[in-house]
């Protein structure tokens, strides 16, 4: 599958091939498990922005919206491992993936778990700054690329392979500023779905329509933050691919593995 | 190659990235398979569960201070 040399244009390219073979049962399954997190981060942001200047006051209320969150996000990962290994088969076999995309390597999945969680923890801290959640976000994704090379649990571990890619970082920061785009994208299909729906369905009648145009529109908070949640959950997939995909093409660069492919390609024409 | 033989391609296997003779190739199949440390799994468990914690402290004191400003 690795086709052209390494860049933002083939790595989109060939993800997008890989979203689509994996697409039937894989990306169902991370779209499955990622739904309770963003679900519960909307939670989270609705009753921090309900409560106002009295969210101190609700220590415990937020406390367990954030440990039922930081659950959530557990199984999120463990979805987006999955999704990881099917598209990194996918990739190599150049065909849909069966149930061998189950069997993450028990290594791999707890060095990624490790990583992601301090990412997360690294978005948090520094959420005020905007420039540090997307940092987290870039170290996540090459966490998720690089996840089925680490081979033994450890603390250094993934960081060494991590360094080890420190090159494809350029590509890496492009891809977030497409995905950035991307998710507008989606945000802005996602409510033009709403608005279509909405649209069809007013036609019928029986229903309080007045109710539900304002339930879907951009003054409801709870509608507002349900679309963030959706525009993220629908890129999701593709992000995910495209760092499985440049950890790929930036290891055969290194192996020489990409000029055979294209040995091979140029004999058989 | 770790033997450092001139070998062609179809007499060379591939693994790991790097090129190997048949030779060099079966003592890496007969040598002993390291299993990963147990110490390794408890640190990283223990790390991340930490950090998972100290992720859901952060956030509500996040949200607080995110409450507080709006």
């Amino acid at each position: 599958m690795i086709r052209a040399p390494l860049s933002i244009t083939a790595v989109l390219d060939e993800s997008a091939e890989l979203v689509r073979a994996t697409a039937a049962r894989w990306a169902g399954l991370l779209l499955l498990t990622s739904l309770p997190y963003y679900f519960l981060q909307a939670v989270f942001l609705d009753r921090i922005l309900e409560l106002g200047a009295k969210a101190t006051e609700y220590g415990n209320l937020l406390r367990s919206t954030a440990y039922l969150t930081v659950l959530a996000f557990l199984l999120s990962l463990w979805g987006r491992a999955v999704y990881a290994r099917a598209c990194r088969l996918a990739a190599t076999r150049g065909e849909a993936v069966g149930r061998e995309a189950l069997r993450v390597p028990g290594p791999a999945l707890v060095n990624y778990i490790y990583v992601a969680s301090l990412c997360a923890l690294i978005g948090w801290l520094t959420f005020f700054t905007v420039f540090g959640p997307l940092l987290a976000v870039m170290v996540a994704g090459l966490a998720v690329g690089t996840m089925e090379l680490n081979e033994r649990p450890g603390l250094r571990e993934p960081f060494r392979i991590l360094t080890g890619y420190g090159r494809v970082v350029r590509i890496q920061v492009a891809l977030v500023f497409v995905f950035l785009v991307g998710f507008l994208v989606a945000l802005t299909n996602i409510m033009a779905a709403f608005q279509i729906g909405f649209w069809l369905l007013s036609s019928i009648g029986g229903w309080d329509i007045p109710k539900w145009s304002l339930l879907l529109s951009g003054s409801n908070r709870r509608f507002v933050l349900m679309l963030l949640a959706g525009g993220v959950l629908a890129i999701q997939p593709f992000w995910v691919a495209a760092n499985v995909m440049l950890i790929r093409k930036a290891g055969a660069q290194e192996t020489g593995d990409d000029l055979r492919v294209w040995f091979e390609e140029l004999k058989r024409t | 190659m770790t033997c450092a033989k001139v070998l062609c391609q179809e007499c060379a296997t591939q693994w790991d990235g790097i090129w190997h003779c048949a030779a060099c190739l079966a003592s890496r199949r007969g040598a002993t398979v390291q299993r990963a440390p147990i110490l390794g799994w408890v640190l990283v468990i223990a790390a991340s569960l930490l950090i998972l914690f100290c992720s859901a402290r952060v956030m509500v004191w996040t949200g607080a201070l995110l409450a507080g400003l709006s």
